[in-house]
């Protein structure tokens, strides 16, 4: 939205001075437009800024399965009844739906829609509401 | 979120007025209470002020794990509007979900126990002794009555307790997981309960689309895994059933003779009597049995075509009534000719379950019952949801009249 600030009745000189060119107005403070459940958690939880930002690969939640399956196919070798067998197959199948969660997502996922949920204030992710 | 404030006086009201602004467009009441200002100045009224924050609706949703409860909280989310998505900003390996009304809270949170320490003790995460019950009785407690909780966050992908979220006091809030209902205190805290009960047949067939594109797994290492999970589950997991106010059944189909392939599925929804706020759905007469397929003239089916079954029964001492499909919707007008047909839906317009199902055409089971009756459930859900807000908060107007 551009602004033109004409100083005066003046149309002599006939210029108009845009103070703010084609990008619209910047917003002050966070835009939260699109997400109006934001918590300020980043600010107060300390602890998440030691945790990655990137969620964790596909492929490594596969190598993850595969080795869980040996695993629990050797446990469960010496004594299929004991309490470690079972414990390894839980654990097989918690990264296998772990694994097929990350597939979906995946899936779901538009690379533009990603960038833009964490830069929304760059030109590719502006929004025009009006 | 509004609050429902009510001003109580310690000494007798000489007059008091109340007036009620409903705004058309939120959907909380507001109650305003004042006074009067008396002409004795000298008179003290002491005033005492409580606001309560608006009370969360509780939801449980149990299942064993790769059951569709994930596509059945998308489902439920999308009833109420927005999509559901993990919180902005924090660790990306949340299980919780956070839309404009309802917050989802998987309860594997509640480990006590990460993946290390269980495979010590040779316990499964299906084991009573791995969850923290009492964490989990306090914080719902503590989000029920408004209070912002950290949740710890139980990391899949590492299988270790990562450091906790900080989590807001939604209008409803679901937990679902192992064991929403297997605590009792906890019990009591749910307004409204679910039980996804799938059968060993339908889940080894689940099981294996899920987990056959995996590499390293093989149709005896899943078969394995569900045999070894299997005692566990049936101590602990299967008895919440009978807790439940809605459970919704899978089991292989009876159109097919000899099916294994899973596909076709026959689907009971097993509804309650009796439950607060929640009046089962039926098919043409309530209480009576009824067995329907609407494949005939009117509406051509392709094989196997569809049939229901709706009828009263006892479901572990309780009254129950069964609303049963079985066989699979292919066309857009046998969704809409069915729900036609079903009565007591808590729709808000005529085609409002269609809707829903199209809305989410890709989420499996949107062409068979377990789309279906989870999607009535939703609508149910809703339904109850407003029923409960609307009566707190006409109790506290009745209480400051008398």
């Amino acid at each position: 939205m551009a602004t033109i600030a004409a100083t005066s009745l003046n149309f002599g000189t006939q210029r108009a001075v845009i103070t703010s060119e084609a990008r619209p107005v910047r917003l002050a403070g966070p835009v939260r437009l699109n997400n109006p459940w934001y918590l300020c958690s980043r600010t107060t939880n300390r602890m998440a800024t030691v945790r990655p930002v990137r969620a964790t690969p596909e492929g490594v939640i596969s190598d993850k399965v595969e080795k869980s399956i040996k695993d629990a196919e050797e446990t469960c070798a010496g004594d299929p009844a004991s309490g470690e067998c079972v414990a390894a197959w839980d654990e097989v199948e918690e990264l296998s739906a772990a694994a097929s969660h990350a597939r979906d997502k995946k899936k779901d996922s538009d690379p533009l829609e990603e960038y833009c949920k964490d830069n929304p204030e760059t030109n590719e992710c502006r929004t025009y509401d009006n | 979120m509004a609050a429902v404030s009510t001003i109580y006086s310690t000494q007798a009201l000489n007059s008091t007025h109340f007036l009620t602004s409903s705004p058309s467009s939120s959907t909380s009441k507001q109650v305003f209470f004042y006074r009067r200002h008396q002409s004795q100045t000298n008179r003290r009224f002491n005033t005492i002020i409580t606001c309560a924050a608006q009370q969360t609706v509780v939801i449980g949703l149990a299942a064993d794990s790769g059951c569709g409860k994930s596509t059945f909280m998308r489902r439920l989310t999308s009833v109420f509007g927005g999509a559901a998505e993990p919180p902005k900003g924090g660790n990306p390996d949340s299980n919780t979900l956070i839309s404009d009304m309802t917050t989802v809270i998987c309860l594997d949170d509640y480990h006590s126990l990460d993946r290390t320490g269980r495979k010590e003790k040779g316990v499964t995460a299906l084991d009573p002794r791995a969850n923290d019950f009492d964490l989990m009785y306090e914080q719902v407690k503590a989000l029920k009555s408004g209070i912002a909780v950290e949740k710890p966050i139980y990391n899949h992908v590492t299988g270790l307790l990562d450091a906790p979220e900080l989590i807001q006091p939604p209008k409803i809030l679901v937990i679902e997981g192992l064991h929403p209902m297997f605590d009792e205190r906890v019990r009591e805290l749910l307004d409204f309960s679910i039980y996804l009960d799938i059968s060993n047949e339908v889940k080894f067939a689940w099981k294996i689309q899920r987990d056959m594109a995996e590499r390293g797994h093989s149709l005896e290492s899943i078969k394995a895994s569900i045999e070894a999970r299997k005692p566990d589950f049936d101590a602990f997991i299967d008895p919440q059933k009978q807790y439940a106010d809605a459970v919704i059944e899978v089991l292989p189909t009876q159109l097919i003779p000899d099916d294994n392939e899973g596909k076709v599925l026959r689907v009971r929804l097993i509804m309650k009597e009796g439950v607060k706020y929640f009046s089962p759905v039926y098919l043409f007469d309530e209480g009576s049995t009824i067995s329907w397929i609407p494949c005939g003239r009117k509406l051509t089916c392709s094989y196997p075509g569809i049939k229901f079954n709706y009828e009263p029964d006892t479901y572990f001492d309780h009254e129950v009534s069964v609303l049963e499909m079985d066989g699979q919707f292919d066309r857009l007008d046998e969704l809409i000719y069915v729900e036609s047909h079903l009565s007591n839906l808590s729709t808000k317009f005529y085609g409002e379950v269609t809707q829903q199902m199209l809305k989410h055409a890709d989420f499996p089971g949107s062409n068979n019952g377990t789309g279906l009756f989870q999607t009535i459930v939703g609508l149910k859900i809703r339904d109850l949801y407003e029923q409960l807000i609307a009566n707190r908060a006409t109790v506290p107007a009745e209480a400051a009249k008398a």
